[in-house]
This record gives structure tokens, C-alpha cells and sequence, in this order.
């Protein structure tokens, strides 16, 4: 039985190629066919935002890449209340469907996890 | 136990150091590393255009000697490296790029390799940022 | 499952330590590496709550990144060198680095 994954991505959409390189990982799992889960964490909610315009800063959409999860059979995403709530986002329609989760159950979701990358 | 670990820093950074030290100390305890990815920034501490001066540590050099000598698989993500001007021959000639700085005993692969590592592995540890 | 929480940031300048100490579980155990050993400076928030951590909650530290920094740290903590870095990650059952 495979090991599953839990991708942590705490980086805001473009501050550098960390989170399309935490995205990158989360694909090459799911194409592989193993089970992997994403949480969004801290400023990766930022990810999950609407309406952004990347183009004006020569950058490649990854809201649009992020629609690639569940292509790639990486249908356990996560986000979490409180770090939309500290950003103003709780309200906000997201880009990807995520389940949100308190403290609590991010505590419980690391917990069920055989590995965990943070990034 | 089975051990794959992964680097996300270049070799200025402490964690890259660290890292070192760990897998030593890994298979000092008798343990066995299954495979180390280098990965993010971690593509620079297998470069071979590190230079370090003479009174610093060489931590390239000691990547490198530590990977040959324990005869390891060490493997830097391509995709990462490209971005990161990391290149072997073959990459440097098929982007007509200024030169190679990726050498044996480090191999370009993909993400794949990193995901087989963790399967395989009883510990996936990582080490990156500061 | 148990989970080795590895950090090296420092917190004063960074939001893992805080994030962390939200997700950390009975049993887990929190290894400070690096800057994140300047979160065991006597007399800071962050010192203060390591200390409060549940007693389950292993607190730990790289041995060199302390004396380094000429930081001892609280009663409860156990400072650690590569070898004992190697066994706690044998100990718990999986290893999160916030990098």
C-alpha cells in the first residue's frame, strides 16, 4: 500500500517559484498515481484567491495550474479558517475547491499523514 | 531504518550543512539513505562552479565527496535546475547554454525520483529554508 | 501518528514557530535547528510559550546551534547532536521540516 503525502504550501502565489514548485510536487505524486493531500497554510491562501491578474507581472497563472489537482487525482485539499479569517478571505469565493478546516482538524490532518513536506 | 532526504537549500544556507551532518550521521547509526533529492535552491549545493575560499568551508566539495564515496543516489530535479542555471552537459548543449555545472556523481531527474525515494523510504527529512 | 516538527527560522522575524504550535499534537515533538533556537532566549513570548506546551510535546534542540549562541534554554528542553537528531526522527513517526 502506498505512503501518502501531505504538501504544506505556505507561499503566497508569486514570491518566488515556491508555490508552483510546492504545486509541481503535489502533480508529479498525483501522476504517479499515489496518495496525495494539499493544504493551503498561512500566506498559501493567497493561492487560492480570485480575480488575480499575473500577467501584469509576467507571471504564469497558477490559479489556473491549480486547476490541475484534480486532473491529476489530487482531490484532498485543504485550507485553513484561520489563516483565510487573519487575511480577510473567509468570504471570498476561492479558486479551488478546498475543505476548511480550524486548528483542530489541521492538527488531525497532519496526524493522518504518513509524510508531510512543508514549503 | 530507510532514509530519503531532501534539500531545498543552496550551500551558504546553514540547512544545507546541516543536512550533510545528518546523513552522516545517518549512516554512522547504521541506517541506510534510499536516495537524496536536491530540490529548490538545494540544485546550487551540487554545483561545481562553488567556490569557496580557502579558510571557509567547502560544502559542495564535501557533498560531492560524501555521495561518491558512500556511493549514494544523488539526484538534483531538473526541472528545478534549469531554472536555477544548473546544468549538466547534456542540458547545457540541448539550451546551447554558456556551460555545464553539473558533474558526476549528481544526475538530473525528475520529481518522480523524489516521490519513489519517500515510498521507499521509512523517514522522508527535509531540510531547507534558513 | 506522531510528527517530529523541525524548525530553523528565527520567530521573531517569522511565522512558522507560531503556525507550528497551532498544528502541533499530543505526542508530536517540536526540534529547533539553526535561528529557531533564538525562540529558547530567556525572557521572550516565544520562550514563554515553548514552556507552556502541553508536557506530551517534546521540545528539543540541535546541542551545536545552542552553545553557538550561547543559549541554555528552559528545563524541559533536550539538547541533541546529529546522532540524537537521527534517533529522534526514528522515534516519532514522521518528520514535517518547515522550510
Amino acid at each position: 500500500m502506498s505512503k501518502s503525502l501531505l504538501i504544506i504550501s505556505r507561499q503566497p502565489p508569486w514570491s518566488g517559484p515556491t508555490a508552483r514548485e510546492a504545486l509541481d510536487i503535489a502533480l508529479a505524486g498525483g501522476a504517479f498515481d499515489l496518495p496525495i493531500g494539499m493544504l493551503f497554510l498561512d500566506d498559501g491562501v493567497f493561492q487560492l484567491s480570485t480575480a488575480q491578474q499575473p500577467a501584469t507581472l509576467q507571471q504564469k497563472d497558477l490559479g489556473a495550474n491549480l486547476q490541475a489537482l484534480p486532473m491529476f487525482g489530487v482531490e484532498a485539499l485543504y485550507a485553513s479558517t484561520r489563516s483565510l479569517q487573519e487575511r480577510g478571505l473567509e468570504r471570498q469565493k476561492l479558486n479551488l475547491a478546498v475543505e476548511l478546516l480550524d486548528d483542530a482538524g489541521l492538527t488531525a490532518l497532519v496526524a493522518r499523514y504518513d509524510q508531510v513536506i512543508t514549503l | 531504518m530507510k532514509f530519503a532526504i531532501a534539500l531545498f537549500a543552496p550551500p551558504h544556507a546553514p540547512s544545507s550543512r546541516r543536512a550533510l551532518r545528518f546523513a552522516q550521521a545517518v549512516l554512522a547509526g547504521g541506517h541506510e539513505i534510499v536516495r537524496l533529492f536536491f530540490y529548490q535552491d538545494g540544485v546550487h549545493s551540487a554545483s561545481s562552479n562553488v567556490i569557496s575560499p580557502q579558510d571557509e568551508l567547502d560544502l559542495t566539495g564535501e557533498w560531492r565527496d560524501f555521495v561518491r564515496t558512500q556511493r549514494l543516489d544523488g539526484v538534483v530535479c531538473i526541472a528545478a535546475a534549469l531554472r536555477r542555471g544548473v546544468l549538466d552537459t547534456q542540458e547545457a548543449q540541448r539550451y546551447a547554454a554558456g556551460s555545464a555545472n553539473l558533474q558526476a556523481p549528481w544526475e538530473l531527474s525528475g520529481l518522480g525520483q523524489l516521490h519513489e525515494a519517500t515510498q521507499q523510504a521509512d523517514r522522508l527529512v527535509c531540510f531547507g529554508g534558513s | 501518528m506522531t510528527t517530529l516538527h523541525m524548525l530553523s527560522h528565527s520567530p521573531f522575524s517569522d511565522s512558522r514557530l507560531s503556525s507550528c504550535l497551532r498544528l502541533l499534537g499530543p505526542g508530536d515533538g517540536l526540534l529547533l535547528c539553526g535561528d529557531a533556537v533564538y525562540a529558547l532566549q530567556p525572557g521572550s513570548a516565544q520562550c514563554q510559550a515553548l514552556e507552556l506546551m502541553p508536557e506530551s510535546i517534546g521540545l528539543f534542540a540541535l546541542d551545536e546551534d545552542l552553545s553557538a549562541r550561547a543559549i541554555a534554554g528552559p528545563q524541559r528542553l533536550q539538547a541533541v547532536d546529529y546522532p540524537g537528531m537521527v534517533e529522534l526522527s526514528c522515534r516519532f513517526d514522521k518528520v514535517n521540516s518547515w522550510l
